[in-house]
């Protein structure tokens, strides 16, 4: 999960295919208008084709298809419980459960791989109470720095024997390992407090502005909002 | 193992009113829980070491257990923050493809309720037993509270009709009188009961280093906290009591 998330950051920042261009706001509509629609449409043929849609948006951005893979699959362990849960003998039932999630999450890997967290978060933060979303802005800046030393901590465990033993002695050093990063984690935002004051923080984190600043890409948005309507439309029921 | 919900599997009436309280709750959370920016700042370090600890896959015989940390989350911010960065550490997963943008709302509710409930339970326990055990036992109840709201939710969804009166795909529910809510109980059971052994003796060696380094992040027991303060009401929450 961790090369997962720091490739899907880089590659957000890096692109340069049109769905990079467009607006972060035209992005952030029609994944919503996609994810929307694969959870509520009825008929499978239209699922099918929102997820085909969902894929056709995934590699168009240039993702790499197996890292798209890793990062939307997550949702099929926990798909297979309902369909394990609610087996009618029929096929249409367990595929409806699976591509749902499925579409949803790949549509959301395909908006973070394709657009860099300050461009996405700005459109939230208007909208999200004051303290959520500095929260937001701060919780993912920490994160990365976090993963590092997390990684860090667990070679360091592993080295040291930390996870040989019985299961309890093993979570509990890797508990105390833990410890050692909210005591990093108090000190660093005592230190992140400082900076702020010092450079005349307003009290509140905002994103820059363009998050909303259309161009020429965001036809190519409005486009497949249009292909994902129609098609939801058309084969609403069918299949 | 992760409690998070993905898209699609629970119906509106589900998952839209459980945004809707998430929302209400997050935005009272929010105005009653960080209140300074270096208490924003810490509630944001804690969230993103819960997300960087989910991506650790630790081995328990068969099984690979991802960590939750509610438990140290909720003692350590207080329920208020805790709920707060327990929407937040969901809406970042939901956006990376893990959990869902729609059910976010009853993913936060799930983790929100048990990472709500383990600091009075440390401050309950503190005075009785060493920190460390009070610590893990405050997991074990957020642990609990979580895994059994999260079961309640997935039985109440396959038990929904399939297809809802209400308005077309919309309203429709993947649930059946006959769905084998027992084979579905059966199977998550035993990884909920792993989840809590592993969260609590993961907690128990989170606080048993902070008892030995730096005690004052770790919450007052409920007893110290009246006498200190004549009854004045509650901490402010997002930063050590």
């Amino acid at each position: 999960m961790i090369e997962v998330l720091t490739r899907i950051d880089l590659l957000a920042s890096s692109g340069a295919t049109p769905w990079h261009r467009a607006s972060a706001l035209g992005k952030l509509g029609l994944a919503l208008l996609l994810i929307l629609l694969a959870v509520s449409v009825p008929g499978l043929r239209a699922l099918a084709a929102l997820y085909a849609i969902a894929w056709l948006l995934a590699l168009t951005s240039r993702l790499p298809a197996r890292l798209v893979l890793a990062a939307s699959g997550y949702p099929i362990a926990f798909s297979l419980l309902f369909v394990v849960g609610r087996w009618d003998g029929t096929w249409r039932t367990p595929l409806m459960l699976v591509l749902r999630p499925l579409a949803a999450s790949l549509v959301a890997v395909w908006l973070v791989g394709t657009t860099p967290y300050p461009d996405l978060f700005a459109p939230l933060s208007r909208v999200l109470p004051r303290g959520v979303a500095d929260g937001l802005f701060l919780t993912y800046r920490a994160l990365f720095e976090l993963l590092e030393r997390v990684e860090r901590l667990w070679s360091a465990l592993r080295l040291r024997g930390g996870t040989s033993g019985p299961p309890r002695r093993r979570l509990t050093a890797a508990g105390e390992g833990l410890g050692t990063l909210v005591l990093y984690g108090f000190e660093r935002s005592q230190r992140l407090y400082a900076v702020m004051q010092l450079r005349g923080h307003s009290g509140r984190v905002c994103g820059c502005r363009h998050y909303a600043e259309a161009s020429a890409a965001d036809a190519w948005v409005a486009l497949a909002a249009l292909a994902a309507a129609a098609a939801a439309l058309t084969l609403w029921r069918a299949g | 193992m992760h409690l998070h919900i993905p898209d699609g599997v629970l119906p509106v009436r589900l998952w839209l009113p459980g945004l809707a309280l998430a929302l209400v709750l997050l935005a009272w959370a929010a105005r009653y829980a960080a209140r300074g920016r270096q208490a924003v700042a810490y509630q944001g370090a804690l969230g993103a070491l819960a997300l960087a600890a989910m991506a650790l896959e630790i081995p328990l015989g068969p099984l690979e257990y991802h960590l939750t940390l509610i438990g140290p989350l909720g003692v350590l911010l207080g329920p208020a923050a805790a709920f707060v960065a327990v929407f937040i550490v969901n809406a970042i997963l939901a956006l990376l493809g893990h959990g869902g943008l729609t059910v976010v709302g009853l993913n936060a509710l799930v983790l929100g309720a048990g990472a709500a409930l383990a600091r009075p339970t440390y401050r309950a326990l503190a005075g009785r037993m060493t920190p460390a055990a009070a610590f893990a036992t405050a997991t074990v109840v957020a642990q609990a509270v979580s895994g059994a709201l999260w079961l309640a939710l997935v039985t109440y969804a396959l038990r929904l009709p399939a297809r809802a009166p209400d308005a077309g795909g919309f309203g429709a529910g993947f649930g059946a009188p006959g769905a084998r809510v027992g084979l579905v109980a059966g199977l998550a059971f035993p990884m909920a009961l792993v989840g809590i052994a592993a969260e609590a003796a993961v907690a128990y060696g989170i606080a048993r280093f902070l008892g030995r380094v730096r005690p004052d992040l770790l919450p007052a027991p409920a007893a110290a906290v009246a006498g200190a303060r004549g009854g004045a009401g509650p901490a402010p929450e997002g930063r050590p009591a």
